[in-house]
C-alpha cells in the first residue's frame, strides 16, 4: 500500500497556489458580491447590501442575454472545433507529405496572442481596408458589415474562435490519439469490423478521457472569452457579442460597479461550474458503461 | 506497395492539407502585408503583393528600448510558468492517479473551477493581494516577473493536471509497482518509469501552458507597471482598442509573433519524438 | 529622410534643456537637491502628447533634477483602471496620473488628488518661479477647484472641429453642380440641413467618378464609447441640447422630469447624425475617434467633425495623409439659434477636449512629482511640445514662430482654437460620468445599428440614466 502523506506532498504546493491565488481573491469577490461599492457613487464605501445583487441579476436583460448570447457562441465554437480537431488529427495520424510541415502551420494560429488575433481579424474586416468585406461584395453581394450587421459580427466571432483554437484541439487529439495501444484496432480488423463499427467501439471510448479534457478546457476558456472580441467587436454591434466576460469587464472597469460586478462574476462562475459538472457526470457515467456490458 | 485506393487518399489529404493551410495562414499574411504598408497605402481595393516594404513601422517599435524588455519579460515568464506548471502538475496528477487520497476526486474537479472565473472582477483582490498582502519592506509582488509566473498557475495549473490526468491514468499500474517491487522509491518511479512514458503528453502540456502565459493579456496589464511589462501588453500599448496606426499595430504584431514562431520550431522536433514514441508502441 | 526616433526624441531633450538651462538653471537643481536620486513613476494614454513627456521632456528633467522619471503608457482603458486601482486602494504605485478632463469631477469628488495651488503655498521652496498658473488657457479652468486651487497642469488639449476637404468644395465643376441641385453655393456647411445636402452630393459624386469617397465621417462605432461621444459631445449641443441632457436640479435625464435628453430636440438631433451613416463611408460603424481620422486622412469622406489632435497630421503629414494641403477647418454646423445661445453663456457647440497631470495623495514622492508637473508646465517647453502633439495648454504658445508656421499649414486650426475655443466646452462636471455612459451606450448602439429607433432609444437611455443615477444615489 503506497503512503499517502507522500501522495498529500505531492499535492500540496499546486494546492497551495490555487488556494493562494485562487481561494482567497474568491472570498474577497464573494464578500464584494454582497456590497454596493461602486467607486463613483455618491457615497463611495462599501456597505452590506444582503442578495440585493443577486435580486437585481436575475432581472437584469443585459446580462441574461449576454449569458445566453456566451452559451451559444461557446457551444457553436467548441462542437466546431472538436470535430474539425479529430478530423484533422486523424488525417495527421495517416501517412502523407510534408505532415511535419503542415503540422507546423496548422499550430500557428495558437501562437497568436488573443488581442493580437482579434487586432488580426480587424484588419481582415474592416471596411475599405480588410479583403474580406471587399471580395464579399465583389463575388457575392454580401454588404459585410461587423460594425451594423449582429448575425454576421456573431459568426464572424466563432470562425476568429475556430480558427485560433481549433489546433490546440487538434494537439491534444493527436497527443491522444498517439497513445492508443494498436492491438484493439488490429484485432477489430481481423475481426472483420468496418470503419464505422472501429470509430464508434473502440477509437471513440478510448480517445474519450481526452476529448472530456478537451472539451472541458475548451468550453470554459469559450466562456470567458474577452481579448479577441475586445478587440474585433468591442462586444458590438449593440450587444451582438458582447459576452459575459467583455460585459463584467465593463461593469467593473469602465463603470467600476465593483459590488454588482463582482455578484455578476460569481453568478457566472456557479452556472459555469454546474453546467460543466453535469457535462462531466454524463460523460463519466457514460464512459463506465461499456465495462458493465 | 500502395494501392490504388490508398494513393487517391493521400492526394486527397494533400490536397486538403493545402487548403487547410492557405485558410490558416490567410490572416496571418494579411497582418504581414498590412505590416508592410504605410498609412496612406492602406484603403481602397485589397492588395496581397508587398511592393515598397514600409519600414518604419518596424523600426518605430524595434526603436523602442521598453520593446526588447518586454520580450525578455515575457521569454522568462512563460517559460519558468511552462516548468513549473508542468512540474507540479505531473506531480499532483500522479498523486490524484496513484494514491488513495480522501475526495481526490472532488480536488480534482475544483482545481479545474479555478480556470473557469470570468477574469476582471478578480483583478481587483488580485490587485490588492500584489501591491498591499504579499509585500516585504518596500518591495511588492506587483510589477513583477515572479508574480506574474504564481499567478498564471492558476489558469494554467488546471489546464494541465487535465490534460495529464488521461496520460498517467493511460499508464498501466502494473508498470510502477514492477519498479517499486524491484526496489525503486517514489522519486525513481517517476522520473525513470512515469516521466519517459508520460513524455508525449508532457510536451503537450509545456508547450500549451507556455503558450497560454506568453499570450496572456489582462492580468498582466493589470498587475504590472514599468518593470515586468510582457509583450502582450506593450502590443495593447503601441495598439489600443482605438488604434489605427494598423500598419504599426501590425507591424508589432508580427513582431510578437516571431519568438512564439522560434519556439514552435525549436519544440516541433519534441512534439514529434514524443508522438513517434506512441506510435513506436505497436 | 527619416531619422530614428530616438534620434531625434535625444535632439529634442538637447534643445529643451538648452532652453531651459538658460532660464533658471539653478532653481531646479535646488530645489530637487533632496529628492536626487528618487524615481517617480506616472501613467497616461499612449499619444503623441504623452510620448512626448515620455521621451523628451522626462530626460529632460532626469537631467536638470537627478530624479528619475518611469513613465507608463498604456491603453485609453488601461490607463483609467490603472490610476483609478490606485488612488482606490491608496497603493502609492503612481505619483503622477494622466486625468482627463472628463474623469477630473470624478477624482476630485473622492479626494483623489493633491491640491497643487496649497501644496506650492505651504512649501515655496518647490515653487518654480517659471510656472504661473496664469499661463495656461482657459482650460486651467476645468481642474481647478472652487476655490480656484488647481489639481493638474494641462498637458493637451484640443478643439473637436469640423474639417472639410478644400479641393473638392473648390472645384468649379463641383460648385456648378452642387448649386444646380440644391440652390445655393457649395461651402462649409453653416447649418445641419447644408451639412447633409453636402454629404448627399459628395456620395453621389464619388458613386458618379467612381470614386472611394463619401459625404461625411461618422464616429458610430457599435461596441466603444467613442459613438456615444460623438452625439453628446459633438451633435447634440450643435441642436441646442447641452450636457448630455441631463438636469443637475434633481439629477433627472428625461423630459418627464424636467431633463433634456429625449427632448424633441434630442431626438431630431440623433434622427439628423443617424441619417448621415447613409453617406458615410462604409466603415464608419466600426469607427471610433481614430478610425474617423484615419478615414479622412485617406481622403474617403468630403467633410467630418474630427478631434483636434489629428487636425495638424491630417493637413501636413504626407506619410500619413493622403489630403496634405487639402484640408479646411471650420466651426461645427448648427441649428438656429444656437450660437445666440452660446454667446449668451448659455451652451456650447462641441467638445474642448484635453487633459492633465496630477498627484494622486497617495503618492510617496509628491514633492518630486510637483516639480516634475511645474517643469512641464513652464512656459519655455510649450512650443516644440505643441508642434510635436498639436497641443496648446498656454496662451503664448499660439504666438510661438513655430506654432504660427503650422498654424498656416492646417488653414489656421490653431487660430480657431485661440479665437473660437471659447464656445466649446470640456464634458459637464458630473462624478458618474463613466457610469451613465456605461449604462445608456447599449441602447445607443441599438440605435446605430436600427434595432431601435431614435426617438424609442433615447427614451430607454434617459430612464436608464435616471435609474444609474438613483443607484449611485445621486438621484433621489
Amino acid at each position: 500500500m503506497r503512503s499517502t502523506t507522500i501522495g498529500w506532498l505531492m499535492l500540496a504546493p499546486t494546492l497551495l497556489i490555487l488556494t493562494v491565488f485562487g481561494v482567497v481573491p474568491f472570498v474577497y469577490v464573494l464578500v464584494v458580491g454582497f456590497t454596493d461599492w461602486n467607486a463613483f457613487a455618491a457615497d463611495p464605501t462599501a456597505h452590506f447590501a444582503g442578495v440585493e445583487n443577486y435580486r437585481r441579476l436575475v432581472f437584469d436583460g443585459q446580462f441574461l442575454n449576454s449569458l445566453w448570447k456566451t452559451l451559444w457562441f461557446a457551444i457553436f465554437a467548441v462542437v466546431s472545433q472538436v470535430v474539425l480537431g479529430y478530423f484533422l488529427a486523424q488525417l495527421l495520424m495517416k501517412d502523407i507529405p510534408f505532415k511535419g510541415f503542415f503540422r507546423t502551420v496548422h499550430t500557428l494560429p495558437l501562437m497568436v496572442a488573443p488581442i493580437a488575433v482579434g487586432a488580426t481579424w480587424r484588419l481582415l474586416t474592416v471596411p475599405g481596408l480588410g479583403p474580406l468585406p471587399y471580395y464579399l461584395e465583389r463575388w457575392f453581394g454580401i454588404e459585410y458589415r461587423l460594425g451594423t450587421y449582429a448575425d454576421q459580427a456573431f459568426l464572424t466571432t466563432i470562425i476568429m474562435d475556430v480558427w485560433h483554437w481549433t489546433p490546440l484541439v487538434t494537439l491534444t487529439m493527436l497527443a491522444g490519439l498517439a497513445s492508443m495501444p494498436k492491438e484493439p484496432f488490429e484485432q477489430a480488423q481481423i475481426d472483420g469490423a468496418n470503419k464505422l463499427q472501429i470509430f464508434w467501439h473502440i477509437t471513440l471510448p478510448m480517445l474519450k478521457p481526452t476529448i472530456l479534457a478537451t472539451v472541458f478546457i475548451r468550453m470554459m476558456d469559450a466562456l470567458r472569452t474577452v481579448d479577441e472580441v475586445w478587440m474585433l467587436t468591442g462586444g458590438g454591434p449593440g450587444a451582438a457579442t458582447r459576452y459575459v466576460g467583455l460585459h463584467i469587464w465593463r461593469v467593473v472597469f469602465p463603470k467600476t460597479d465593483y459590488g454588482y460586478g463582482a455578484a455578476m462574476s460569481l453568478l457566472t462562475l456557479y452556472l459555469t461550474i454546474v453546467m460543466c459538472w453535469l457535462l462531466y457526470a454524463a460523460l463519466v457515467a457514460r464512459r463506465e458503461l461499456p465495462k458493465a456490458e | 506497395m500502395l494501392t490504388k485506393k490508398q494513393r487517391r487518399g493521400r492526394w486527397m489529404s494533400l490536397a486538403f492539407w493545402i487548403a487547410a493551410s492557405v485558410v490558416t495562414l490567410f490572416p496571418i499574411y494579411w497582418m504581414f502585408v498590412v505590416s508592410a504598408k504605410s498609412r496612406v497605402e492602406l484603403f481602397g481595393r485589397p492588395n496581397f503583393i508587398i511592393r515598397n516594404f514600409f519600414v518604419e513601422n518596424y523600426t518605430n517599435t524595434l526603436a523602442d528600448p521598453s520593446f526588447q524588455r518586454y520580450l525578455i519579460n515575457s521569454i522568462v515568464v512563460a517559460s519558468s510558468n511552462a516548468l513549473l506548471v508542468t512540474t507540479l502538475a505531473l506531480l499532483a496528477t500522479y498523486a490524484l492517479s496513484r494514491y488513495k487520497l480522501v475526495g481526490k476526486e472532488n480536488i480534482f474537479f475544483w482545481t479545474i473551477t479555478n480556470r473557469m472565473a470570468p477574469p476582471a472582477v478578480f483583478l481587483l483582490p488580485l490587485f490588492l493581494l500584489f501591491t498591499q498582502a504579499f509585500t516585504i519592506g518596500e518591495w511588492k509582488l506587483y510589477d513583477t516577473r515572479i508574480g506574474l509566473i504564481l499567478l498564471y498557475c492558476v489558469f494554467n495549473l488546471p489546464f494541465a493536471i487535465w490534460t495529464l490526468r488521461s496520460v498517467i491514468d493511460g499508464i498501466p499500474k502494473e508498470l510502477d509497482e514492477a519498479a517499486m517491487i524491484d526496489g525503486a522509491n517514489t522519486w525513481q518511479v517517476l522520473t525513470k518509469v512515469i516521466l519517459p512514458l508520460a513524455r508525449p503528453g508532457l510536451a503537450v502540456t509545456a508547450i500549451l501552458t507556455w503558450v497560454f502565459a506568453w499570450n496572456e493579456y489582462l492580468f498582466a496589464a493589470t498587475l504590472t507597471s514599468v518593470h515586468a511589462r510582457t509583450i502582450t501588453t506593450g502590443l495593447a500599448e503601441f495598439v489600443t482598442v482605438t488604434g489605427t496606426n494598423w500598419g504599426q499595430m501590425a507591424a508589432t504584431a508580427t513582431l510578437t509573433l516571431l519568438p512564439a514562431l522560434l519556439f514552435l520550431g525549436l519544440v516541433q522536433r519534441h512534439i514529434v519524438a514524443g508522438l513517434t514514441f506512441g506510435a513506436v508502441k505497436e | 529622410m527619416r531619422s530614428r526616433l530616438g534620434t531625434r526624441a535625444a535632439i529634442a531633450t538637447a534643445s529643451v534643456l538648452a532652453a531651459v538651462s538658460t532660464a533658471h538653471a539653478d532653481f531646479w537643481s535646488d530645489a530637487a537637491a533632496p529628492y536626487k536620486g528618487a524615481t517617480i513613476r506616472g501613467v497616461s494614454e499612449s499619444t503623441p502628447p504623452s510620448n512626448y513627456v515620455k521621451d523628451v521632456l522626462g530626460p529632460a528633467f532626469t537631467e536638470a533634477t537627478g530624479i528619475n522619471v518611469e513613465f507608463e503608457a498604456t491603453s485609453w482603458d488601461q490607463m483609467y483602471d490603472k490610476a483609478i486601482k490606485d488612488m482606490e486602494a491608496k497603493t502609492g504605485i503612481y505619483d503622477f496620473v494622466y486625468i482627463e478632463q472628463d474623469i477630473i469631477y470624478s477624482y476630485l469628488a473622492r479626494d483623489f488628488l493633491v491640491n497643487i495651488s496649497q501644496a506650492l503655498k505651504d512649501d515655496p521652496k518647490l515653487a518654480s518661479p517659471d510656472f504661473k498658473a496664469d499661463n495656461f488657457t482657459t482650460f486651467i479652468n476645468y481642474f481647478k477647484n472652487a476655490d480656484g486651487d488647481v489639481f493638474g497642469v494641462p498637458m493637451e488639449a484640443f478643439v473637436k472641429v469640423y474639417l472639410y476637404r478644400k479641393d473638392l468644395f473648390e472645384d468649379p465643376a463641383n460648385k456648378e453642380a452642387f448649386k444646380a441641385k440644391y440652390g445655393y453655393d457649395l461651402a462649409p456647411a453653416k447649418d445641419h440641413k447644408q451639412y447633409r445636402d453636402i454629404a448627399e452630393f459628395f456620395t453621389q459624386w464619388g458613386k458618379d467618378n467612381d470614386q472611394e469617397v463619401w459625404g461625411s465621417t461618422v464616429q458610430a462605432h457599435t461596441g466603444h464609447p467613442a459613438s456615444w461621444y460623438e452625439f453628446f459631445e459633438s451633435v447634440d449641443p450643435t441642436f441646442g441640447v447641452y450636457n448630455w441632457g441631463i438636469n443637475p436640479d434633481g439629477w433627472s435625464a428625461s423630459e418627464a422630469n424636467g431633463g433634456a435628453m429625449n427632448s424633441a430636440k434630442a431626438k431630431a438631433a440623433l434622427e439628423y447624425w443617424l441619417g448621415l451613416l447613409k453617406f458615410a463611408p462604409p466603415e464608419s460603424t466600426s469607427s471610433t475617434w481614430d478610425e474617423v481620422a484615419a478615414s479622412f486622412a485617406a481622403g474617403r469622406a468630403a467633410q467630418g467633425l474630427v478631434y483636434g489632435e489629428n487636425a495638424a497630421w491630417i493637413a501636413t503629414n504626407a506619410d500619413k495623409s493622403n489630403v496634405v494641403g487639402k484640408v479646411g477647418v471650420a466651426l461645427p454646423p448648427l441649428e438656429d439659434g444656437v450660437l445666440q445661445e452660446v454667446e449668451a453663456g448659455k451652451g456650447y457647440i462641441g467638445y474642448y477636449d484635453g487633459g492633465a497631470f496630477g498627484i494622486p495623495y497617495s503618492s510617496k514622492n509628491q514633492q518630486a512629482a510637483l516639480l516634475f508637473l511645474q517643469y512641464i508646465g513652464q512656459a519655455s517647453v510649450q512650443a516644440d511640445w505643441a508642434v510635436a502633439g498639436s497641443r496648446i495648454t498656454h496662451q503664448a504658445t499660439y504666438d510661438d514662430p513655430k506654432v504660427k508656421e503650422m498654424d498656416a499649414k492646417t488653414d489656421g486650426y490653431f487660430t480657431l482654437m485661440k479665437n473660437d475655443g471659447k464656445l466649446f466646452a470640456g464634458a459637464p462636471a458630473y462624478p458618474f460620468h463613466a457610469q451613465v455612459r456605461e449604462a445608456t451606450a447599449p441602447f445607443f448602439y441599438e440605435a446605430i445599428t436600427g434595432a431601435l429607433s431614435p426617438s424609442d432609444a433615447l427614451d430607454k437611455m434617459a430612464e436608464a440614466a435616471e435609474a444609474e443615477l438613483k443607484n449611485l444615489g445621486y438621484r433621489k
